[in-house]
C-alpha cells in the first residue's frame, strides 16, 4: 500500500495535519527543505528501495560492566574487554531471538522484572536511500500505538506526575498506569570511537544509569565531574569520558572532553519519539560522550513545568482543543499533544483548576526548534498494528556535535526500539550494523533517481 | 523432530560385517533438541561446527574423540565437571557447565556433538 495514500486517509493524520496547518497558518513554521509535518513529502517510491530485516532483542541489564565481569559474562569477559565484537561469539542465525527469549524467561539474572508475554525480540524492516541533500531511513515494525507520555496531574494542591514507564516501581506496584512514548533510535559512529564498531550501544550502557543499579542523587550531587557537567543523574556515556570506564564517578573534566569531542570521539544519537517529536515532524538530534546530550540549539520539545512556581508553563487552548486540560479517562482516547502555536496557551493559575485535571509534561515547540538540535525531520504513522517511520537527515552536516553522513561513507550503527510504554533497559537493541551511503554495508542507502 | 539414523545404520552394518564393537557415541540422537540445548547454553559462542572459535570446532572434537577412542561419557564429563581448559593463548579457564542434570539430555547433546 502506498504509505502516503494511507497516511492521509488515517483519522490521526488528519488531526496532525490540522495541527500542522494551524501552526503553519500562524506563520510559525519554517521547514524548508524537509518534509511537511505529519506527512511523508519525500516523494520516495519505497517499493523501489531494497528492504533489510533487522532483529532487535531485549538486552535487560547487559551493561558495559556486566559484559566484562568474568562471573557474569562467563567465558567472554576477557574477549569483550580486549575489544572483540559481540557477533564474534553471538553469531547464530537466530542469535537475537535466542538471547531475547532467554533474558525475558523469568530466570535470567539480566532481567529481574520479566514482563509476562513481552516478546524477546522485534523484527524491524529498514530501507535506506539518499539524494543530493538528505539520507532517508524508513522503519516499519509491529508494535503498540504508544503516543502518550506521562502527565502532570493536579491533586487539588499540587501538580504531580501521572503515569510512568512500565518498569518503574510505581507502575510495578500498581500505583501508577504505564504510560510512555514509542521510540525508534540509532547511535552512529564514523570510525572515531574505539570499539563502537565491535560493541556498539553496549559501550554507552553503564552501571549507575537509570534502571541499571542507579546512582543515588546524593552520590551524583557529591561527584565533582557530574557537578561540572551540571547533571543530576547518570545517563549514557562513552568509555573515553571516564578515567575508569567502568566507574561513572571518574568523569573527565570539560576541557579534556572538549578535546575528545573535537577529535570526533562521540557517537551521534538520533531519536524519533511518538509523543515528543513526531507530532511536529521531527526526530531529536543528540550525541553521547560524557552524558546523553542534545545537540546545540533548541529541541522539538521542552519541559512543561516551571521550576520556580511548580506549576505548568502551558495549558491547552480550550477554543482549539475543546478543554484546557484532560482527565485520566481521556488518556489514549485522543491526541493529547500540547503544541505551541497550535493548541497551547500560557498557563493560567487562576483558571479554576480542579483535582484530576492533567496537562502534558512536555510542550512541543515546532517554531522554536533550531540549530543542530533540529537537523532531523521525521514522520511516523501507526496503522493496523504497525508503525511506519521515515527519518530525514541532511548530508554533510558540519556541526561540531554531528557525525556527517557523506556519499560513499560507511558508518557503524546500533538501533534501538522502545515499545509497550517502556524506556531505559526495557528497549530492544541491535548488534552493530553498518550503514553505507551508496557503499557496501549491511544496510545500503541507495541513490535516488 | 529430526532423528539422525545414519551413524547407527552405518556402524551397525560395519559391526555386523566385521564383528567390531559399536562405539557408544555412534547412537541415535535428536539433532534439533541437541542443538537447542547446545545453543541455549551458549556453547555455540565458543564452539562452531566447523571453524575454530574460542574453543575447538565440533568437527575437530569429534575427530579427536574418534582417534583416542573416547566415548560420549567423556564428552559428558567435559560438559558437566567444569574442568580447566587450555586456550590458544596459553591461559586456562573453567569450562562452562551445562545447565541440565538430565543424563538423557546430556547424552543426546554428546552424541550430536560427536556426530560432526
Amino acid at each position: 500500500m502506498d504509505q502516503r495514500t494511507s497516511s492521509f486517509s488515517d483519522p490521526k493524520m488528519k488531526i496532525l495535519a490540522a495541527s500542522v496547518a494551524a501552526v503553519a497558518a500562524a506563520g510559525l513554521v519554517a521547514c524548508a527543505g524537509g518534509p511537511t509535518r505529519g506527512a511523508d513529502t519525500t516523494g520516495i517510491d519505497w517499493n523501489k528501495v531494497p528492504a533489510n530485516k533487522l532483529v532487535l532483542f531485549y538486552p535487560g541489564k547487559s551493561s558495559y560492566e556486566w559484559l566484562r565481569d568474568p562471573a557474569a559474562h562467563k567465558g567472554a569477559a576477557s574477549e569483550t574487554a580486549r575489544g572483540d565484537s559481540c557477533v564474534s561469539c553471538h553469531d547464530d542465525a537466530k542469535e537475537e531471538q535466542r538471547q531475547g527469549a532467554k533474558i525475558l524467561s523469568g530466570k535470567h539474572p539480566l532481567e529481574p522484572i520479566a514482563l509476562p508475554g513481552k516478546p524477546g525480540h522485534v523484527d524491524v524492516n529498514i530501507q535506506a536511500a539518499y539524494d543530493d541533500k538528505n539520507v532517508y531511513l524508513r522503519y516499519q515494525w509491529k508494535g503498540s500505538n504508544d503516543i502518550e507520555y506521562p502527565y502532570y496531574r493536579f491533586d487539588g494542591k499540587e501538580w504531580k506526575t501521572y503515569g510512568a514507564p512500565r518498569l518503574d516501581k510505581p507502575v510495578q506496584e500498581g500505583k501508577q498506569p504505564a504510560i510512555y512514548e514509542a521510540r525508534m533510535s540509532f547511535m552512529l559512529d564514523d570510525g572515531k570511537v574505539p570499539m563502537f564498531k565491535e560493541q556498539g550501544c553496549w559501550l554507552t550502557c553503564h552501571e549507575g544509569e537509570r534502571d541499571l543499579n542507579p546512582a543515588t542523587k546524593e552520590d551524583v550531587a557529591a561527584n565533582a565531574a557530574m557537578k561540572a557537567y551540571k547533571k543530576s543523574d547518570v545517563r549514557k556515556y562513552l568509555p573515553a569520558s571516564r578515567s575508569n570506564p567502568s566507574d561513572w564517578r571518574t568523569g573527565k573534566l570539560p576541557d579534556e572532553l572538549a578535546k575528545i569531542k573535537a577529535a570526533g570521539g562521540f557517537v551521534d544519537l538520533v531519536q524519533w519519539r511518538a509523543h515528543r517529536s513526531n507530532p511536529v515532524g521531527g526526530a531529536d538530534d543528540g550525541y553521547v560522550l560524557e552524558w546523553r546530550n542534545f545537540d546545540a540549539g533548541k529541541n522539538h520539545f521542552a519541559s512543561n513545568m516551571n521550576a520556580a512556581t511548580k506549576q505548568p508553563n502551558f495549558m491547552f487552548d480550550a477554543a482549539r482543543f475543546g478543554a484546557r486540560a484532560v482527565s485520566a479517562d481521556q488518556v489514549r482516547t485522543k491526541d493529547n499533544f500540547l503544541i505551541k502555536g497550535a493548541n497551547a496557551v500560557p498557563f493560567d493559575p487562576n483558571a479554576g483548576w480542579k483535582a484530576g485535571d492533567m496537562l502534558p509534561r512536555y510542550v512541543l515547540q515546532p517554531a522554536d526548534a533550531t540549530g543542530s538540535a533540529a537537523d532531523n525531520k521525521a514522520y511516523g504513522i501507526w496503522k493496523d498494528g504497525m508503525w511506519t517511520v521515515v527519518l530525514v537527515r541532511p548530508l554533510n552536516l558540519a556541526n561540531p556535535d554531528d557525525k556527517a553522513l557523506k556519499p560513499g561513507g560507511v558508518y557503524s550503527v546500533g538501533f534501538a526500539l522502545h515499545d509497550d510504554n517502556i524506556t531505559t533497559r526495557g528497549h530492544y537493541v541491535s548488534y552493530t550494523k553498518t550503514l553505507g551511503i551508496g557503499a557496501k554495508a549491511d544496510i545500503v542507502a541507495v541513490k535516488l533517481p | 523432530m529430526k532423528r539422525n539414523l545414519r551413524p547407527l545404520v552405518a556402524i551397525a552394518a560395519l559391526a555386523g560385517g566385521l564383528s567390531l564393537s559399536v562405539p557408544a557415541f555412534a547412537q541415535q540422537f535428536d539433532a534439533d533438541a541437541a542443538e537447542n540445548v547446545f545453543k541455549d547454553n551458549d556453547c555455540h559462542k565458543c564452539h562452531h561446527a566447523t571453524k575454530a572459535k574460542k574453543g575447538p570446532a565440533l568437527k575437530k572434537i569429534a575427530a579427536k574423540y574418534k582417534e583416542k577412542k573416547l566415548d560420549e561419557k567423556e564428552a559428558i564429563k567435559h560438559m558437566t565437571a567444569g574442568q580447566k581448559v587450555k586456550l590458544d593463548d596459553g591461559k586456562e579457564e573453567d569450562h562452562k557447565i551445562i545447565d541440565t542434570k538430565d543424563v538423557k539430555v546430556q547424552t543426546n547433546v554428546a552424541r550430536w556433538m560427536l556426530s560432526h
